[in-house]
This record gives structure tokens, sequence and C-alpha cells, in this order.
């Protein structure tokens, strides 16, 4: 890589898209080669002027024009059919006129699934699952990364699933009761409290409890706690009443909220 | 007269000594460095592809210790400049033994750090692209700026600071404090998810932002505030249990 | 939902959950039209074309296969652009070329930044459509190779090329 110009690595680098080892070869690179910086100096300059370009602003015309047709779709699509022909924009009409060549347009897209077509609902009834399962996978090993942003960025995953199952719970629990980060911890908290409904949840919140030595996190976990009148809860916070190294306000907010669930 | 001299001599055997030992250590291979300090830590960038720490020049031994290593909670110091330096598969530990005295300490631009100050050190991070994750457990503050990447900070007491330059990736940025004040700035066309919540304290910013729930415009005085600016992109959590929060414009 | 890839709410729509194209209709609408706006620089034009990009979206959502949703968005925009061109220039042969010269004659006077316009004009049309498309949404080049039938190297490389001929002629007028 010494000799070599890294011309073609040089709108990835300003892009920070790179590796970290091409990365590291590309800066390397730039600190002895005139030829490079020139180039990345001036790639910087094109840049810039692309940051700086406005974009300009569709008018709102076209978001009350989408839900339009969007509503008229849903219409049609029920089994109830309004009788919406008379409402009906120009703007429709005229797309309508043009239906033909539209179906051509998109035909390109539509060959590959022409086939599946058919199968439609079996297929993407599978297609479903495979991407639960997936996502289930992509969540799990994430939150095994050794980057605490990518632990935070797998519990976050959570959002997709309606009803996770017990492994993603259980997983979420680990987080929140081993995790060296508290910016993870706290991430899988928030994760957590959407399920507080599930008794695993709870139990899992009450150990936490008894655990967590980060105040943003105990009085978050206590207040969420107070709001499901979770009364196991009574015993650990009044553990953390008389504990030395509870912080003042901790001890002030168990003071306000433990008498609602006693 | 003689002794002396050689107390002199000494001495300044000595501080050449020191000047000269700052410590390196190539890091091929390494893909997190992990520094652990219960005092302040300044960390900036360098072109090499090394870890570098600045002995600073009046750090002086106890005659007593003459011939003895520096020995701490975190290892022995294996550096001759205050600090336990150890490999563990891809990733470098180093621990600050000193309790009383900052430490300058330079990576490459892109490397990965996490760094935990333990007890009243503030954390200075300056410069990188790569993912940075900032703890200061007590009292320490934190500051990170012109940054890249993906950062994961949180402070106990003291107050956390980032600006940020492009965010280029979409990791998850995340950012709590629970007594100190949380302060952000971000350039005004990064595309993302903003998530501000705060218990105790309020939100300021001069984003123009739109929060996703119809009636959410007020509650930017005070607690949760959910928005999308400039089209959506990456995920940024800031919470502040009992500090302020600012977001700004840059 | 601010979660949720467009990918996984593309299949909730072609699944029937209707109201989910509105998330993507936010989301994306924006980029749409300032791609249409920067091909053509006709105001006008680019938002009827980003109505009919959406409607195509809402009509033929059963056709979605379930790959990159931002490739699948930006062909049918490219083609809607594409068609607009060859029903309105129909007696010449050589359509594409004629239709993205024409872009230039019809164009409104851009108000803002005209340098980086005027250069990326230059460009030939396909060149500045990979551009446009790479810098602007910053699609990826996974994303682009499927809309060109590429692979991600060679678009690596064009887009690189591009940027560097576009750089040249940038400089050069400023």
């Amino acid at each position: 890589m010494e000799n070599k110009h890294v011309l073609d690595q040089i709108p990835d680098y300003l892009d920070g898209t790179l590796d970290n080892e091409t990365m590291k070869a590309v800066e390397d690179h730039l600190t002895n080669c005139m030829e490079c910086q020139k180039e990345l100096e001036e790639m910087r300059v094109l840049f810039k002027a692309f940051e700086e370009e406005k974009t300009t602003v569709p008018s709102d015309r076209l978001k009350a024009q989408f839900e339009e047709v969007l509503e008229q779709e849903k219409s049609l699509q029920g089994n109830v059919v309004h009788m919406t022909q008379d409402k009906k924009s120009s703007w429709a009409n005229n797309i309508l006129k043009v239906a033909a060549s539209i179906a051509l347009l998109v035909a390109s897209f539509q060959m590959g699934s022409v086939f599946q077509q058919k199968k439609v609902d079996k297929e993407i009834a599978l297609l479903k699952d495979e991407t639960d399962h997936m996502k289930q996978t992509a969540m799990l090993s994430l939150m095994e990364n050794q980057s605490a942003s990518k632990r935070i960025q797998g519990v976050s995953y959570i959002e997709e699933f309606e009803n996770p199952d017990e492994a993603i719970i259980q997983a979420l629990a680990n987080r929140l009761l081993n995790d060296e980060n508290d910016n993870v911890r706290l991430t899988a908290f928030e994760a957590l409290s959407k399920f507080t409904s599930s008794e695993k949840v709870k139990n899992v919140l009450i150990e936490a409890l008894e655990k967590e030595k980060n105040p943003s996190i105990q009085v978050a976990i206590i207040q969420t706690l107070v709001q499901i009148q979770e009364k196991k809860a009574a015993e650990p916070m009044k553990r953390l009443l008389e504990q030395e190294d509870t912080q003042p306000f901790i001890k002030e907010q168990i003071k306000a909220v433990l008498p609602s669930i006693t | 007269m003689r002794k002396i001299t050689f107390i002199l001599i000494a001495l300044f055997v000595g501080t050449v000594a020191k000047g000269q030992s700052d410590f390196k250590k190539s890091l091929s291979g390494i893909e997190w460095v992990k520094i652990e300090s219960k005092t302040d830590i300044t960390v900036k960038t360098h072109s090499s592809n090394e870890l570098l720490i600045k002995s600073g020049p009046e750090i002086k031994t106890p005659d007593r210790a003459k011939g003895l290593k520096l020995v701490g909670a975190g290892g022995t110091d294996n550096t001759n400049v205050g600090f336990s330096v150890v490999q563990d598969g891809n990733t470098l530990i180093v621990y600050n033994l000193r309790k009383n005295k900052g430490a300058e300490i330079y990576l490459p631009k892109s490397q990965n750090i996490a760094i935990k100050s333990t007890w009243n050190g503030d954390i200075e991070v300056d410069g990188f692209s790569g993912e940075i994750e900032a703890d200061a457990q007590l009292n320490g503050s934190v500051k990170i700026t012109d940054v890249n990447g993906p950062v994961t900070a949180n402070s106990l007491n003291g107050s956390l600071e980032v600006v940020f330059g492009t965010v280029t990736q979409d990791s998850p940025i995340s950012l709590y404090s629970t007594n100190g004040a949380v302060d952000v700035s971000l350039p005004s066309n990064t595309p993302a998810n903003l998530s501000l919540s705060t218990l105790n304290g309020n939100v300021y910013t001069d984003f123009d932002v739109k929060a996703e729930d119809r009636d959410g415009l007020k509650s930017l005085l005070g607690r949760n505030v959910k928005a999308t600016i400039n089209g959506g992109g990456v995920k940024i959590s800031m919470k502040s249990t009992n500090g302020n929060m600012y977001l700004r414009k840059k | 939902m601010e979660a949720l890839s467009d990918e996984m709410i593309m299949q909730k729509v072609a699944d029937g959950n209707l109201d989910l194209l509105k998330v993507l209709f936010d989301r994306h609408h924006k980029h749409v039209y300032n791609f249409l706006y920067k091909m053509s620089g006709n105001r006008m034009l680019s938002e009827d074309l980003t109505q009919d990009v959406f409607y195509k979206l809402i009509k033929y959502r059963d056709s979605y296969n379930n790959g990159s949703f931002l490739s699948w968005l930006f062909t049918i925009a490219r083609n809607s652009l594409k068609t607009h061109y060859t029903r309105n220039h129909k007696s010449h042969e050589d359509i594409e070329v004629l239709a993205y010269k024409a872009v230039e004659e019809e164009q409104e006077v851009m108000e803002n930044n005209a340098q980086l316009q005027h250069a990326l004009n230059q460009l030939d049309p396909s060149d500045r459509e990979l551009v446009i498309l790479n810098r602007f949404k910053e699609i990826k080049y996974e994303d682009l190779a499927e809309m060109m039938g590429s692979t991600p190297g060679a678009i690596k490389t064009k887009v690189c090329r591009i940027l560097k001929k576009l750089k040249h002629i940038y400089l050069e007028n400023l």
C-alpha cells in the first residue's frame, strides 16, 4: 500500500465508510504522498459543495394528494366499497390514463415475482417467519458484540417484535443485569419496561433494582415498578433507603412513592 | 559537597531519563483500547498506528522506590510512565496507576476507545472517527470533541459534553448523565432520530424539533421528546436524570 | 416504528397495511423529489413525477420482492423520468440522449448553488444520475449495483471516476 496511490479510496475515506484497516492504510499513505493529499483536498471542496447544496422542498400539495390517493386505495381494498367516484382527483384520473405505461415500467420488477405471485400468501407467511427469525438472530448476536453501541443497537431491535419470545427477553435481562456498560443497561431497561405485563420481566426488574448501582437506572426502575403497582418492589426499595451509598434524590423518590405500593 | 554533587547528578540523570521515556506500543491487531484511570485523561490523535503515553515532565519517583516498580489495583507499571499496559486478545488494556496526576495519551484517529474514570478524573477525547465509549463513574466530567463515530457515554456527577463532526455511521449514539448537564452539538444537517428525556431537568435546543407526538412540541420543556430531524437516520438517545439537556446546532 | 427498516415496512404494506405507506412517503418523498428535480430542473414536473412514483408504490405493492427498498423506489423514479421524456420525444431515434439533453433546454433558472448544478449538467446523463443518487441520498454501492444491474465493486470504481471528472469540471469553473 505504501507506494500505491489511494485515489480510489478517497471518496469513501471522506465519507468515513472504510474499514479500520483500509482507513489506516489510506492515512499512512496520505502522510507522505502529495498527489493524494491534493486529491483529498480537492475532493473535500467538492463534497462540501454537495453538502451545502440546498435541497428543494416540494409543495404541500404533494403530500395532500398522496394521502388522498392512499385513502381511495384503502377504500378499494376493504370489503366496504365507498362510492367516491365524484371525489376522485384529476391527478388520479390522469394517472389512470397512463396505467398501461406504468404496468410496462414495473414489469421488470414484476418479472421476478410473477411465479411467486400465485403462491404469494404462503410465501409472505414464510418470509415473515424468516425475517422474524433473521431479526432475532441478528438481535441476539448484536447483543454479544464487543462494542457498546452495537449492543445498544441489538437491544433497540426489540421494537421490531410485537411478541418477543423467551430467548429475547432472557437476552435483554442478561444485558440489564450483567452488562458492564451503563448505557447498555439503561437501554435494556427501557426495552424491557414495555413488557411489564410479563411475570418474568417483573422479576428481572426487581432483581435489577437490588443490583443496580447507577442512580439514573435505579430511579427509572423505581418509577416503572411503582407505575405497575408491583408490591414485591417494596422490600428492595426499603433496603436502598438504608444503604449509605444510595443517592439522596433516590431516597427522596423512594420515600415519596413507597406508601403507594405498600 | 560531594554528596550534593552526587544528588544533583542523580537528579539530572533522572530528569533526562524520564524526559525520553514516553511509552510507545504498536497497535497492530488491536481493535479496542480500554483505558482506566482515577485522574484526568486526555486522549488525542496522532498519525502513527501506535499507543503513545506522554510521561509529562515532572514525574518523580520517591527515593525509597528506587529500583522498585509502581504497583496498583490495575497491575504493575510495565511502562515506566506509571501505567500498566496489557494485551488481552484484540483489546489493549491501559491502566493509569497513578492517583494524583493526569495523563495524555495518543492514538490513531480511527481507533475504537473505551475510557473509564473511576474517581475524580475528567475525560477529554478529541478528533476520533472510531467508536468512543466513555464512563465517568464518580465525579469526573466527559468532554468529547470532533467525533464522527458512535459515542456511548455516561457520567454520574460531572457534565457530559459532546461535539460531533459529520456523523457518517448508523450505529446508535447514547449519552446519559445522572446529575450533570448533557450538552451536545450536532451539524445542523445530521439526519437522525432523536430521543431526549429528562426527569428533573429541561431540554433546550435550537433544532427545529418536530415532535412526533402532536402535543409533544410543548413537552420540549422537561420530560420526553422523540423527534426526527432531516428525514431521520442515526439513533441518538440523550438522557439526564437531574441535569438540563442542551442540543445545539453546529 | 422509527426503527423498522424500509424493507420491513414495505413487506407489511404488501401484506395489506396501507397506512404504513405514509411512513415511507414521509421518509423518502423529499429525496425522490430532489433526485427528479436535480435531473430535470423542473419543479412542476418533479412534483408530478414524485406523485407518480408513490402512486406506483401503492398500485404495485404486491410486486415488491423483498429486495432493497431504496433500489426499488429509485428504479421506479428513474423509469418514470425516462418514460416522461420518451413520451415527449417520440420522433427521435436516440430517445434517451435527447431526452436528457432536453432537460437543460427547459431548465428553469436555478436559484442557488448554480456552480455545482452547472458542473453536474456537464456530465453524461447516466453519470449524473449515478453521482446524484450516490451523493444526495447516499445510496450504498450495493443498492446502486442492484439498480443498475452491476456489481458493487464496479459501481464504486465508476462513482469514483465520475467524482473525479465532476471535481475537475467544478474546480475549473469556480
